[in-house]
């Protein structure tokens, strides 16, 4: 059985004008020690997605449907102290902006050892040797524990961050924009130290980016959202090398390639519709440059078009038998 | 020949570091956190120039040492754009009536055209900002999100005292809006920050700089909040404009990949200097420096296929205000040998107009 099966998640927001239907309907398995990454534009969803599975959403913020079965329980239905026993302890979260997401008035090891004590109900001495442990990990020195998160660079705070993350060997990690606001060379270092860590700990991952780039250099299988939905589904090789949706087509053309020719990417003209009311036909209709009347009405299923590649265009013929 | 429009030369900016009580019993000493360090190159007319390096490296302080945004310590710009004809008449005519200069001195000063920009009075500075423009790097902080579309974009025509009236003002703003790609202008003008999309603030960020009609932009990181897939055409806009309207640009970025594809030489910069600079295909494809290769080998990729031999470097950039002895690289460079710990290393060229500062690169001196 897969560690997480997520089957036809709706989650949806109250707001003022309406109901925002931010997730529409996705489903995908994640295995143990398997790692999914989650692409798209802002807006389109892969946050809530995200959010969805560890309860985490703010409040007009509900799930309106669909199944979250981690490790044989239904997360949608999980509340209180059950809830709270699985986050940190089996699924926790790399938060997005590790500039801000850690408390700067707190030494980062007294951070780190608050959820190990609340969890695992070891005392102080026990939890402080596994912070040390975690920092060797991700690659702090030990020695760093008692300082301030103003004493970190951007690129160990992140390190921090994942420390954070790990610190009560957890099944899951979801990891939100790991490295958005990284330079290229601190990015490529976090990369290598995910790669590792998922490999060494046998981690299962959900990396969230809007960056397939990222995704392509930690992810074993990608799934691209566009407007809430799930288009395309394969493993990250095929991604790049065989994408059928219109959209992945696109994200993959605006990349700027620095081992080509010199020529300015493509861009994806336009923007994604209001969640709002969305249309009944594909949602990606208004972008689209192989857009015929039919996508104006039919929307597209998420078809299995070759093993293991899944993609949700009107013109993408499924797999045969 | 194809003019500069702007030349900088050794251009330094050093913050003062300051001391703590005890440390300033024990050393006399002042420190400085040297952001800049002697960093010279020239920009041509419809030129896109770009900076790439870390956070920190010092390319966003050299974009604001030029504008004096803030002010360098040591160096000089000089601006050689149609703007500065009015200013460089003014201030001969300016000096030959106090007497500061003779008319010889006066004539010469005109046939070499070029304006020091940094020994600009404040005021007149002002004038000349209005043909040096920046773009700032994140539409979603820069933009009062109490303004709306129009009054940001105005905000430049009333601060300089542009427009005599409202109409003008108006018809001003009309036009930079288009020239952005906010088109309709009529449909963003009434809006807020917040009911526009990230691209398009951008693209508002870009009008508030056109609306001055500048000749030279320095355009620090605005691509680097945005999606990947409306990034190009924010790039595209900033080519249309280097095409029609002959604007010269700055570029400012750590994403080597966005850099290649978008401008017409780059200059790799590491801790205040630029250790390598060059026509940007001839840097890409054939990289000299050991910190150009790693920074082109860690460019992050879609392609299963190119991510081999990729060159990380250990660590982080060692601290500013301490600079290493001999090569400022050497502490993370994987070919260091003995002579980059004593010496810096000459810059030599090997081609031409590409140049780099390593002690491995045999070659004609600069």
């Amino acid at each position: 059985m897969a560690l997480l099966e997520i089957q036809g998640l709706r989650t949806y927001f109250k707001t003022q004008e309406g109901t925002l239907q931010a997730v529409d309907g996705i489903d995908f398995n994640l295995d143990k020690g398997q790692a999914l990454g989650l692409a798209g534009e802002s807006g389109c969803g892969k946050t809530t997605a995200a959010l969805s599975i560890m309860k985490l959403l703010p409040a007009n913020g509900y799930i309106a449907g669909g199944k979250i079965n981690f490790m044989g329980q239904d997360m949608a239905r999980v509340t209180g102290d059950k809830l709270r026993a699985i986050r940190w302890r089996d699924i926790s979260i790399i938060f997005q902006g590790a500039m801000n997401a850690l408390n700067p008035v707190k030494r980062v090891g007294e951070q780190i050892i608050e959820p190990i004590i609340l969890h695992e109900k070891v005392d102080e001495e026990v939890a402080l040797k596994r912070v040390k442990e975690l920092f060797e990990m991700v690659g702090i020195n030990p020695s760093r524990i008692r300082e301030y998160p103003h004493e970190f660079s951007g690129g160990m705070r992140q390190r921090v961050m994942i420390a954070m993350a790990l610190a009560c060997k957890p099944r899951l990690v979801i990891a939100d924009e790991p490295t958005t606001a990284l330079d290229v060379m601190i990015q490529a270092q976090i990369i290598a130290l995910l790669k590792s860590l998922q490999k060494d700990l046998d981690l299962a991952m959900i990396v969230i980016s809007h960056d397939l780039s990222v995704l392509a250099e930690t992810c074993d299988v990608l799934a691209i959202m566009y407007a809430g939905k799930i288009v395309e589904r394969a493993p990250a090789g095929e991604v790049f090398y065989d994408p059928h949706h219109p959209y992945t087509r696109g994200l993959i053309a605006a990349f700027p390639n620095i081992h080509g020719e010199k020529k300015m990417p493509a861009s994806i003209a336009g923007n994604p519709p209001n969640l709002i009311n969305p249309t009944k036909g594909c949602r990606f209709y208004d972008r689209c440059f192989m857009k015929q009347d039919i996508c104006k009405t039919k929307e597209p299923p998420l078809v299995e078009i070759k093993p293991g590649h899944w993609a949700a265009c009107n013109f993408v013929p499924p797999m045969k038998g | 020949m194809v003019k500069d429009i702007l030349v900088v030369k050794d251009l330094q900016v050093w913050f003062p570091v300051r001391q703590g009580f005890i440390e300033s019993l024990v050393s006399k000493e002042q420190r400085y956190v040297k952001a800049v360090d002697g960093v010279s190159f020239n920009i041509k007319e419809k030129e896109i120039f770009c900076l790439v390096g870390e956070s920190g490296c010092g390319k966003t302080t050299t974009g604001k040492g030029i504008l004096r945004l803030v002010e360098p310590t040591g160096g000089s710009v000089k601006y050689y754009g149609k703007g500065k004809e009015i200013l460089l008449k003014d201030m001969i005519s300016d000096a030959l009536a106090k007497g500061k200069i003779t008319k010889a001195q006066a004539e010469k000063m005109t046939a070499e055209g070029g304006i020091d920009v940094r020994a600009l009075h404040k005021s007149k500075m002002k004038k000349l900002r209005q043909k040096m423009q920046i773009i700032f790097q994140d539409p979603y902080e820069s933009l009062n999100p109490k303004q709306s579309v129009y009054d940001i974009v105005a905000e430049p025509l009333v601060v300089n005292g542009i427009g005599a009236t409202e109409a003008e003002r108006e018809k001003r703003v009309v036009k930079a809006l288009e020239d952005a790609g906010l088109r309709p202008p009529k449909d963003f003008m009434w809006r807020y920050p917040h009911e526009v999309s990230g691209g398009q603030r951008q693209r508002v960020g870009i009008a508030g700089s056109l609306v001055l009609e500048p000749e030279f932009l320095v355009a620090d990181e605005p691509v680097s909040m945005l999606d990947v897939s409306i990034r190009s055409e924010i790039l595209k806009l900033m080519l249309d404009l280097r095409d029609n309207k002959g604007l010269a640009f700055l570029f400012i970025t750590h994403d080597l990949g966005v850099a290649y594809v978008f401008s017409d030489r780059i200059g790799i910069m590491y801790l205040g200097k630029i250790v390598e600079l060059g026509p940007t295909e001839e840097v890409v494809k054939h990289p000299a420096h050991p910190y150009t290769k790693a920074l082109i080998s860690v460019v992050p990729t879609p392609d299963p296929e190119m991510r081999r031999n990729q060159i990380i470097l250990k660590g982080e950039r060692p601290d500013p205000s301490n600079m290493p002895p001999g090569c400022r690289f050497h502490p993370r460079c994987p070919f260091v040998m003995d002579i980059c710990r004593k010496e810096a290393p000459a810059t030599v060229f090997v081609s031409e107009g590409h140049w780099v500062s390593c002690h491995l690169e045999k070659g004609q001196a600069k």
